[in-house]
């Protein structure tokens, strides 16, 4: 008999919800076999069995939440399912080299927002603290300053049994005057049930989800402590829309249809090679630009808002572009994407244009420095030899993190992404 | 429950290959009319008859290549080689030739070939005889090495490697050949490529495999004992294909590793361990890992030598003692 705990299915993730059970008590479980879905801070994932057996029963019910660790069923042995691995004896079932499963690699440039924790790299004076891994996580988790924990482990090493003391401590002393207003970074919080507060009549109160809870917190934070401004632009898409429509005539029936948004996204990686400090990120004082530019898509789904990200957009073909941000949309509004694929954006590209808007301005996606909104194309009458001619204007609005980019710079981002839209073959090299 | 030596584990297991599968034969130095340097093939010739139980030439590399080419041609040859110390002469066979053709030739013949071989030093037969070279295979893609530490599991992981299509070396040891351990069921399987936690502990983890293995489990065992430390140990089992999940849920139970190991520490077991567990579980570890292994120089051959070269039993302790945890969890 074994307990299926909640996994850890993300570097940030400290609780999960059980979004639906697949399988009900009494089922015969095969190793592998899904047994539930599970809501996370980043995305829904599935839990995995890792051993055979029967389910005998459910802990945790759904929409219920609980932190990583935690035992939401148990699976009994089950006469007769006791798995034994038959060796390969066919040739066919000869797996060579093919036994190391290779671990996901996360692009060593990707900053998640988590990491931001000045608190807990560098001690008052700027020295570094000496702290395990684990010790550092728990410090995260129970928002412990480590400047104020006694390291005991070789050479001063901030370990477990530390930490561990320090909590002891807190529990002993019932919160002593007012812990110093904490410079502890913004702890995922555990999610509470709301206090019961009273609530006027005639209104309706939904919890937000866990994905909307951190939408709400990184915006907050982002609107907060990033000085933002912003720079607009109108670029004359008649050309663009034109070879859009070409190239989409010219493709075969399944083949996949490029949609302004990917010549936009394309334009936007080729301008960011050429103004590297608009792909970057404000840090510790410092301006960290990134080698690879990967251009993240706002995407509108039911429980709010996701930016999946496509990798190294600037050296991808316009049509690659298209079927990766077409896959990425499928899998965001079947609330599918893996936290993989909502990692290492560098820039991001938010576009209402399909829906009638004159123009917008978008809140910056930390850590990065800017995102470009783009509004809808509109018929405009512009003035050409003195004659009023019909083109199709698309407003756009870049905002900026003002720590690290310039009024000038994003003049020049932006001209050079609108003349890359309005020379849009260029767009194809 | 019945008790067995590993030598009985590995010989009762041999001879119900024979019976169940003519394509298995054995060859090696002396494993017939001499009955085995180590008496494993005791009785088989007699038995099976010089076709199926070869005495071979003093020539590694012609018999291996000789078992190659037979898998090729869909026999299931077990290879005794007399110690892993002789098997550099059959490098080229085994790295080269077994290990490739398969992939090489786009899988048209597999080759079913399981090389036995006993491994580890302490019996004062010196630096040339005493060697522990199985990483040198578990480095190589198109082989499996497994290397059980108890009877049940030699014989269960015998088994597995004589059906298993790929070629398998299976070490062994000087000095396991005689503990004794739970005789198991006759049909009793071990898959290749899964660790076991032979101890369950919550302190830290002590990873190892063969013969250390079964040290680690007697220390575990008496410092739970004496200093009411929880100590867990993972028997690998199998070095190629090598189980991350259990010592990655080991690691993250316990957050504090040793690998311990009878081979040299540089490029050993031991620092692919930790590279795997850094990358896998790095904010699971409270502490670096550990790598407890024996001294890098050719064994010497005097016994108070030898005893402070290679590892042990003392070694391991004074480890865990350094690396143990302040705060017991229990």
């Amino acid at each position: 008999m074994s307990e299926v705990t909640m996994p850890r299915l993300s570097d940030t993730m400290q609780e999960g919800t059980i979004a639906h059970w697949l399988k009900k008590p009494g089922d015969e479980i095969k190793k592998g076999d899904i047994l539930a879905e599970i809501e996370t801070d980043k995305a829904t994932m599935d839990l995995e069995a890792y051993e055979a057996g029967n389910l005998q029963q459910i802990l945790v019910q759904e929409g219920e939440t609980v932190p990583i660790g935690q035992p939401v069923a148990v699976i009994g042995s089950g006469a007769g399912v006791q798995q034994k691995e038959q060796p390969a004896t066919s040739p066919a079932a000869v797996k060579i080299g093919a036994e190391e499963a290779p671990t996901a690699a996360v692009p060593a440039e990707s900053i998640s927002a988590q990491q931001k924790s000045p608190v807990t790299a560098e001690s008052g004076d700027g020295a570094l603290i000496k702290a395990s891994p684990l010790a550092r996580r728990m410090a995260e988790e129970y928002s412990i300053d480590l400047r104020r924990v006694q390291g005991t482990g070789p050479g001063g090493r901030i370990v477990r049994d530390d930490i561990e003391d320090m909590l002891e401590q807190q529990q002993a002393t019932p919160a002593p005057a007012a812990p110093e207003p904490a410079p502890s970074p913004p702890a995922v919080p555990p999610q509470k049930v709301p206090a019961p507060i009273s609530i006027p009549p005639e209104t309706e109160v939904t919890p937000l989800s866990r994905v909307q809870l951190l939408i709400a917190r990184r915006l907050t934070e982002s609107k907060q402590t990033i000085p933002h401004f912003y720079v607009s632009s109108e670029v004359d898409m008649t050309d663009a829309l034109a070879m859009r429509q070409t190239f989409n005539a010219n493709a075969g029936e399944d083949s996949v249809k490029i949609t302004v948004n990917d010549l936009i996204v394309k334009a936007c990686a080729l301008a960011l090679e050429k103004f590297p400090e608009v792909n970057g990120s404000f840090k510790d004082g410092q301006l960290v630009k990134y080698k690879h530019i990967n251009v993240g898509i706002a995407v509108d789904v039911p429980s709010g808002l996701v930016v999946p990200v496509i990798r190294d957009t600037n050296i991808k073909g316009v049509r690659s572009i298209a079927r990766e941000a077409k896959a990425l949309i499928a899998k965001a509004r079947e609330n599918k994407l893996a936290p993989v694929d909502l990692e290492g954006g560098t820039f991001s590209v938010s576009n209402l244009g399909m829906m009638d808007v004159s123009n917008f301005i978008a809140v910056i996606n930390p850590p990065q420095a800017a995102i470009l909104a783009v509004a809808s194309t509109r018929k405009q009458f512009v003035p050409v030899d003195g004659q009023p001619v019909i083109r199709d204007l698309m407003p756009m609005t870049l905002s900026a993190d003002h720590r690290v980019i310039y009024g000038a710079t994003v003049a020049r981002f932006l001209q050079e992404v609108k003349s890359l839209l309005q020379n849009p073959y260029s767009l194809l090299g | 429950m019945a008790e067995i030596t590993y030598r009985q584990a590995l010989h009762d297991c041999l001879r119900e290959e024979l019976l169940r599968d003519e394509s298995v034969f054995l060859l090696g130095e002396e494993i017939g009319v001499f009955e085995g340097s180590y008496k494993i093939t005791a009785g088989l010739l007699k038995e099976f008859g010089p076709k199926r139980v070869v005495d071979t030439p003093i020539v590694e590399n012609g018999f291996v290549g000789m078992a190659t080419g037979a898998a090729m041609l869909g026999l299931r040859p077990i290879v005794e080689i007399m110690t892993i110390n002789f098997i550099v002469l059959a490098m080229d066979q085994i790295v080269n030739h077994a290990a490739k053709i398969y992939a090489m030739f786009g899988g048209q013949c597999p080759i079913p070939l399981v090389i036995r071989t006993p491994g580890g030093g302490g019996q004062q037969l010196a630096a040339t005889h005493s060697q522990n070279l199985e990483v040198w295979f578990a480095h190589v893609p198109g082989l499996k090495v497994v290397a059980p530490s108890t009877p049940a599991d030699a014989k269960g992981l015998l088994r597995t490697s004589v059906l298993d299509n790929n070629p398998v070396l299976f070490l062994e040891n000087l000095a396991l050949y005689n503990v004794k351990g739970v005789e198991p069921s006759s049909d009793y399987m071990v898959p290749i490529g899964q660790a076991k936690v032979i101890k369950e502990g919550t302190d830290l983890t002590v990873i190892s495999y063969s013969r250390m293995a079964a040290v680690a489990l007697d220390v575990a065992r008496r410092m739970e004992q004496e200093n009411n430390l929880s100590v867990e140990v993972v028997d690998l089992r199998s070095l190629r294909p090598l189980d991350h999940e259990t010592v990655i849920n080991s690691v993250k139970k316990t957050n504090r590793a040793i690998v311990f190991e009878e081979d040299w520490r540089s490029f050993g077991v031991g620092a692919e361990i930790a590279a795997f567990v850094q990358e896998e579980a790095f904010d699971d570890l409270d502490a670096p890992i550990k790598r407890v292994a024996s001294l890098e120089v050719p064994l010497p051959y005097s016994k108070p030598l030898e005893l402070a070269t290679l590892t042990g039993a003392k070694q391991l302790i004074e480890s865990i003692n350094e690396l143990a945890p302040r705060r017991r969890r229990r």
